[in-house]
């Protein structure tokens, strides 16, 4: 299984504020700004991403808990784990289209 | 080698030591922190007030996208445990999720003996007590409570226990 995440969007999100309600990877307990266990370098190996229920976790994290089940779900609420679009400034979804 | 779920574990350690949650304790062996041994009090304020439990926790690598194997050590009388010390509890199989952590899963399985699940049971006679008979069922679970004293300090010695 893949996803298509391009790592460039998430550039501008590293930008915003915290509003995941902690600024720690609930998988790895790593801070948001700091490395995920296998990166080497803080901020641009590390991109932080965020789940439609707007749970929050570094890219790498997520991506091996995903692939590790049959059921995507997000690891907090337990709801169908889908990627947030990155808005730039923008503080709600404004979704291209497709709804749910 | 440090893998990721090494580091995580060593996040778990330290967390449990700067916040211990109350009523557990955990710790890795000194050799390997893939291996874990862990201690429950029973819940004041319940028949399992005053038990000491034991258990044992093994991490594989894939850990925290997969559970522990977490055993009870000391013999327990509850209808989610097997005889061999084995969990029924959910966020340990189908319900486990990479945000716990040794915290959690301990506290969970404290909160799980003063509030047994009697719909999936691991011992059935433990189960039928709580259900029908629940005099019984304290009786035998106070008495387990009070064998848990005596264990202590011998937990390697399982062989001549079920000897005896
Ligand atoms: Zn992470
Ligand atoms: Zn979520």
């Amino acid at each position: 299984m893949t996803f298509e995440v391009r790592i460039k969007k998430w550039h501008a999100v590293a930008s915003w504020t915290w509003n995941a309600g902690d600024d720690v990877c609930g998988i790895c307990r790593m801070p948001f700004d700091g490395c995920p266990p296998d990166g080497k370098y803080p901020g641009d190996d590390s991109p932080v991403v965020w789940g439609i229920c707007t749970h929050a976790f570094h890219l790498q994290c997520i991506n091996r808990w995903l692939q590790s089940q049959t059921e995507q779900k997000c690891p907090f609420c337990r709801r169908q784990w889908e990627f947030k679009q990155a808005v730039v400034g923008g503080e709600d979804e404004s979704e291209d289209g497709a709804g749910t | 080698m440090s893998t990721a779920a090494r580091k995580r574990l060593i996040r778990d350690f330290k967390r449990l030591q700067q916040d211990p949650p109350e009523g557990v304790n955990a710790s890795p062996q000194a050799e390997n922190i893939m291996t874990w041994n862990a201690i429950i009090f029973g819940p004041d304020e319940t028949i399992w007030d005053g038990g000491v439990f034991k258990l044992s926790m093994e991490f594989s690598e894939d850990y925290p996208n997969k559970a522990p194997v977490v055993k009870f050590r000391t013999q327990l009388f509850h209808p989610n445990i097997y005889a061999d010390g084995a969990i029924c509890l959910d966020i340990l199989q189908n319900q486990w999720s990479p945000i716990y952590d040794v915290s959690a899963i301990l506290t969970s399985i404290q909160s799980l003996l003063s509030d047994p699940n009697p719909n999936s049971p691991a011992n059935s006679e433990a189960a039928r007590l709580y259900n029908e008979d629940r005099k019984e069922y304290n009786r035998r679970v106070k008495a387990m409570v009070e064998a848990s004293w005596a264990d202590d300090g011998e937990d390697e010695d399982a062989e001549e226990e079920e000897e005896a």
